[in-house]
């Protein structure tokens, strides 16, 4: 029978901690209450393992397990959900501790342990997380070392273990790591939710002049080729074409008929109203997005996507699939000089692009209607609008508060906005006209990294223009902010509105804050490349596996990626297989245990074989028996050999070893 | 399916006694170790498949690369694993002798002639209770190993299981050693009452004796109290002191353990009363010999004695070697 099984000291302290290292590490998605069911539940193992208390019961065991799932519920309002399930298993963790009577409980406690480190990454891609996560993933290694070391062996022992061991798999993660295959998703997960800043489907007064409190980037590009100019880079991301007096909001675009690429030429039959045409040079550029939770994307004009999870919009946006919820690369064609609906609109589309329901903002549809007389032509009437705006307006993140009739109030009184009141103002007047026309969000422009050359494209580049249908030149393009502070457009907002006080005021320790300061800018520069390089060889390294490989191997097919997994993996081991054989090796022998197998060895030359567990003495009087010519020769050898190994004599080796030798 | 299994036992018990056939020493090489992951490997094993099935769900290549981590580790721990056990050298000592029913001791040493202490090795005989042991850089130990004798004769402890976890419990490393070493387990003892062989014989040299009358023995001194009547008056007249004169009487003690003393008993019963018998008479005092069909042991007494005795039982009926 095994004798009951005690969790040695060290492992239950190990455990211990680990437990509160990981409730730290899960301490942003965890409630209070869950924290404190923890704090219980430790509190009860200590006092188990003081003789204290005993474990409990099924009836406690049962109300503890319905407690903690009460306490999810409550708090999350739902059992599905990653974060609810995160807690789910942080509670399994946490209350398997009290059940912990076998070695087989402590190794599930041990593989739980695992998986609720392992989940941190599922919420946050960091490098800082990455670190924290391995940091886990090492204290619990920690505790399964120290569940298999005895007590006597101390608290540093486990560690050292986990150490050595964790370090030199690190190479083996590196080569599964650059050759496993990415399969994609198999089925649909739940995703975290995240409480990313970023634009929304929904504009209102005031929303974009928030994101100018953030300093967070909202995605970077790499261009394949030269950058195109600052006051080109219109990221588009969602076409606002509905009005209901106040906000601003999306009709749900479909997808642009025929093939998803059309390249050029009419590729595949097109709807006239949605009919693109892409003029000049094409620009490939890759895209790294931050997790948004959100399914739309930014891309140049008229972009083509690279891969089948994103549609090309018939406004021409870009939907992903899937809400973006980790940081997310993609690479795509823009057509900056395009034409899109030239040959006109239907009377649908129309209606939609011009549509002002209600009777709010009555004054600025006087002044429409005024206009709408005196120009002759749709063009003439935007270029008046724009003539209005550069005259009277400033340009600011510090924009006063609308109340109910927000355009006329914005026209007329304060005169002062962000983007949204320029487009959204903007595009009212062009509709109140009957000239159709929409609001476009995304960001527009971004800052060019000095050494790496990727554009870094901040929240704070968060930006509204509008896109006006005139007849033979279908959408174009209008942005009135250029009208009213050029600047904006031509460099960056960050230079134009840095001393405002709401910039980066969500971000209270950006060093965007110190951008004067050269080498704080440097560093912050520096610290954002590091964060690229991890979004492009770690996070996307899916998107370069492939190109890495093919360039490393020749090319890439099975029998090459398995020989240099072989390889690798051999060269990877080596060290690991000579330390051990390195550490296994014999120790040098005591001379006299050497010497006297020496003088066994001569001695069966002689033909006097020594028997097993014969010793030195007995050894010389058989030979004086078998071979009495060697007699004294072996009875004084055997008693040199006697007195050294058991009478703690010194003999002189070396006379021994010249007497051992003369016998043969 | 018990015939399939043990058929398959039978199979593998063949199969190991050709791969390790029985040495008098061994010392544990690569041929002689196996290695497997253990319910504890099965475990992590299934942790792992979990986090890549979420790593690629999720598309999350960090999971990926923690995943990767744990797949390399388990790995790294195939050789640490392995190598705990690799180079050990396990030694048979000595065999203690023991009744049939009870534990027989197996003492052997385990040698760790490596540069690196060895942690967790537990050791048994099939059937026996199974042992810890530690061993620092080039520490040798004697490990006691019990196994339960069932039957008498010679008691060979089988296959040693030599096993280790050792470092993180997701492998087991193990060699089931077969070492030249037996133990002689003596035949069940069995009271019988008091044995009625106390036979009278005719006196001879050599025999017990007790205190009486018959015979001279010794001139001791007086002590207070004695009889008057044995004073050696003569010697006291001679002036060497008060002397008292001791006699015995001869008796002869010797008992004989007979085969033929327990009729309509089968071998193994007759065995078992004959060797409670031998235990009585060698703790009482006197002499004792042994009768069995074809082997007559003379009476004596002592421990080289009991032990042969013992040993006549114990192997009665049964090849002197057995393997």
């Amino acid at each position: 029978m095994e004798p009951v099984w005690q969790i040695p000291r060290p492992a239950l302290f190990w455990l211990l901690f680990t437990q509160v290292a990981l409730a730290g590490l899960h301490s942003d998605h965890l409630t209070l209450w869950l924290l404190g069911a923890g704090a219980l539940v430790l509190g009860w193992r200590i006092q188990i393992y003081r003789g204290r208390w005993r474990y409990p019961g099924p009836w406690s065991k049962a109300v503890l397990v319905l407690l903690c799932g009460g306490a999810i519920l409550a708090s999350y309002g739902r059992l599905h959900g990653l974060e609810p399930m995160v807690a789910l298993l942080w509670s399994g963790f946490i209350l398997k501790l009290l059940e912990m009577q076998r070695r087989r409980d402590a190794l599930i406690l041990v593989c739980l342990g695992y998986f609720v480190a392992v989940t941190q990454c599922l919420f946050s891609q960091t490098p800082g997380t990455a670190l924290a996560t391995l940091g886990g993933v090492f204290l619990v290694t920690v505790v399964l070392a120290a569940l298999h070391r005895r007590a006597e062996a101390g608290y540093w022992q486990p560690l050292r273990t986990a150490a050595v061991l964790l370090g030199q798999a690190v190479p083996l993660m590196l080569i599964l790591f650059l050759v496993m295959p990415r399969l994609g998703s198999l089925w649909t997960v739940p995703q975290p939710r995240q409480g990313a800043t970023g634009v929304s489907d929904l504009l209102a007064p005031g929303d974009l002049s928030r994101l100018g409190a953030s300093g967070e980037v909202a995605f970077r590009v790499k261009f394949d080729g030269a950058p195109p100019p600052h006051n080109q880079l219109y990221w588009r991301g969602l076409v606002l074409a509905r009005f209901d007096g106040r906000n601003w909001s999306r009709i749900e675009p479909g997808p642009l008929p025929g093939p998803g690429a059309p390249r050029g030429d009419g590729a595949g039959p097109q709807s006239r109203e949605v009919a693109v045409e892409r003029l000049g040079a094409p620009r490939r550029y890759q895209t790294i997005f931050e997790p948004s939770g959100e399914t739309w994307l930014f891309a140049l004009e008229t972009p083509v996507p690279e891969s089948a999870d994103v549609t090309l919009n018939d406004d021409l946006t870009l939907t992903r699939a899937t809400p973006l919820v980790s940081r997310w690369s993609h690479s795509l064609t823009s057509w900056m000089d395009y034409r899109a609906a030239v040959e006109g609109l239907g009377d649908g589309r129309r209606a939609m692009a011009t549509a002002l329901p209600g009777t709010a903002n009555p004054r600025t549809r006087t002044l429409a209607a005024r206009w709408r007389g005196e120009v002759d032509s749709d063009a003439a009437l935007v270029e008046r609008v724009l003539a209005l705006y550069n005259r009277d307006y400033v340009y600011s993140l510090d924009a006063p508060l609308l109340g109910r009739d927000s355009i006329d109030e914005f026209l007329w009184q304060t005169r002062r906005g962000f983007c949204e009141h320029f487009a959204s103002s903007f595009v009212f007047i062009l509709r109140a006209a009957g000239v159709p026309a929409r609001v476009v969000v995304g960001y527009q422009g971004g800052e060019y990294h000095p050494d790496a050359g990727y554009l870094i494209v901040h929240q704070y580049d968060a930006h509204a223009w509008a896109e006006v249908w005139l007849a033979g030149r279908g959408w174009v393009r209008v942005d009135p902010t250029a009208a009213v502070a050029p600047e904006r457009i031509q460099t960056s907002v960050a230079d134009l509105l840095g001393g405002e006080r709401q910039f980066l005021a969500d971000s209270p320790l950006s060093l965007l804050r110190f951008r004067g300061i050269r080498w704080v800018d440097r560093l912050r520069l520096q610290f954002d490349y590091a964060d690229y390089l991890w979004a492009q060889w770690v996070l996307g390294y899916e998107y370069r596996q492939e190109r890495l490989l093919t360039g490393w191997l020749g090319a890439w097919d099975p029998w090459r990626l398995g020989f240099f997994v072989l390889g690798a993996g051999a060269l990877a081991l080596l060290p690991v297989l000579l330390g051990q054989l390195r550490v296994a090796r014999r120790l040098p022998r005591p001379p006299l245990e050497q010497l006297f197998e020496r003088y066994c060895r001569q001695l069966e030359q002689c033909g006097v074989t020594r028997a097993r567990g014969e010793a030195p003495r007995a050894l010389a009087e058989r030979v004086a028996r078998e071979r009495p010519d060697l007699a004294a020769a072996a009875a004084a050898i055997s008693g040199l050999l006697e007195a050294g190994v058991y009478g703690g004599a010194k003999p002189d080796l070396a006379d021994l070893r010249r007497r051992i030798r003369r016998l043969g | 399916m018990p015939g399939l299994r043990a058929a398959f036992d039978r199979r593998y018990q063949q199969w190991l006694d050709r791969r390790l056939p029985s040495v008098p020493a061994c010392r544990l090489e690569n041929r002689r170790l196996f290695i497997f992951p253990s319910g504890a490997g099965a475990l992590y094993g299934a942790l792992l498949v979990v986090l890549w099935l979420t790593a690629t769900n999720f598309e999350n290549n960090l999971v990926f690369g923690l995943t990767f981590l744990l797949a390399g580790l388990f790995v790294i721990a195939i050789f640490h694993t392995y190598g705990n056990l690799h180079g050990l050298e396990l030694v048979p000592l000595r065999a203690g002798n023991g009744f049939a029913g009870q534990d027989v001791d197996f003492v052997l040493e385990i040698r760790n002639d490596g540069r690196r202490p060895r942690e967790g090795i537990r050791l048994s005989y099939a059937g026996g209770e199974s042992c810890e042991v530690h061993l620092g850089a080039g520490e040798h130990r004697r490990v006691r190993l019990s196994v339960p004798a069932t039957r008498r004769g010679w008691l060979d402890p089988g296959r040693l299981t030599i096993a280790s976890v050792y470092p993180l419990g997701l492998l087991r490393v193990w060699s089931h050693v077969r070492l030249e070493t037996r133990a002689l387990v003596y035949p069940h003892p069995v009271a019988s009452g008091p044995t009625r062989q106390v036979l009278p014989v005719a006196s001879e040299a050599g025999g017990a004796s007790v205190p009486g009358r018959e015979e001279f023995a010794a001139l001791e001194s007086y002590k207070q109290g004695e009889p008057k009547s044995r004073i050696a008056w003569k010697h006291h007249a001679r002036g060497l002191g008060l002397h008292t004169k001791h006699f015995t009487d001869p008796v002869d003690q010797r008992r004989w353990l007979d085969w033929d003393d327990f009729p309509g008993l089968d071998t193994e019963a007759r065995l078992s009363r004959l060797c409670g018998a031998a235990l009585a008479a060698d703790a009482g005092p006197g002499a004792y010999g042994l009768r069995l069909p074809g082997q007559v042991i003379a009476p004596g007494s002592g421990r080289p004695h009991r032990e042969q005795v013992l040993r006549a039982l114990a192997l009665f009926g049964l090849p002197e070697v057995v393997r």
